[in-house]
């Protein structure tokens, strides 16, 4: 839902997303994303950029819900200066899904997947807090509009 | 959101994987499953075909990791041809590009994975 209908962005407008937090929704989420994020000034490798991010901060999630049910809420908010996305979660502190062998394989390699997705958060927007609580975790990814 | 395989064998220890789409946290376990798979078949050579991946996040990265180090471990190799400009910048930016051999085209894979014979 778009709080307001203008086709330029003059103030902040808000845009609010809800869904299971589950593999095959965070494409959608991607792809709701791909058309906010069109609204900004932002070049198609900026627009791709926050499309990655915000996957990663879904999938962050997902993998931390396992087969438990859970929602990921999706706040974006948009103004002249900067793109906000509020990726949160209702998965408690501590919940952590089984261990697949996959992950072994990456432990053994040296590899963290979730420390790849958090890097290649930080990388890609320009703002980044991660605040994990007994309630859920929430993400603020910040990508500025260029000067 | 799909991703689609096709597998071609241009010798009986090598194995071209062409991947074409989205490779998610949704997507990434097919591709987890057709990796093993040739693992299991006694596949040395996995050649994975990235030209047609228009997407890839650290999940797919995870798997590829995954295949590399169990084919690695097996005495095989798994390397990746042609990612686009996206992909590319997505192994720069973590550092993967110097973990995975990538070339850029499929028979500069063959020729010096000695997989041509």
């Amino acid at each position: 839902m778009i709080d307001s209908p203008t086709e330029t962005v003059l103030h902040s407008e808000t845009v609010h997303l809800v869904i299971p937090c589950r593999p095959e929704y965070v494409g959608v989420a991607r792809l709701a994303i791909l058309g906010i994020a069109s609204r900004m000034p932002f070049s198609y490798d900026e627009v791709e950029d926050v499309r990655l991010a915000v996957g990663e901060a879904c999938t962050h999630a997902v993998e931390r819900a396992g087969a438990a049910a859970a929602t990921i809420r999706i706040v974006s908010t948009i103004n002249s200066h900067a793109l906000k996305i509020e990726v949160s979660d209702d998965i408690p502190a501590g919940s952590i899904a089984v261990l697949s062998e996959e992950s072994r394989l990456l432990k053994e390699a040296g590899v963290d997947q979730q420390g790849l997705g958090a890097l290649l958060m930080e990388i890609l927007v320009d703002d980044v807090t991660v605040d994990t609580t007994s309630t859920g975790t929430h993400v603020v990814l910040t990508k500025y509009a260029p000067d | 959101m799909n991703l689609t395989m096709n597998s071609r064998t241009p010798s009986e220890t090598t194995c071209i994987l062409d991947i074409a789409g989205e490779v998610d946290v949704y997507t990434s376990p097919q591709l987890k499953h057709d990796l093993v798979q040739m693992a299991e078949r006694g596949v040395k050579q996995i050649i994975v075909n990235l030209s047609q991946v228009e997407y890839l996040d650290s999940t797919g990265l995870g798997v590829l990791i995954g295949g590399l180090k169990r084919m690695r471990e097996a005495g095989g190799n798994l390397t990746l041809v042609g990612p686009g400009m996206r992909i590319q910048r997505i192994f720069e930016i973590t550092g993967l590009n110097k973990i995975f051999e990538i070339y850029e085209t499929e028979e500069e894979a063959l020729a010096k994975e000695g997989g041509a014979e």
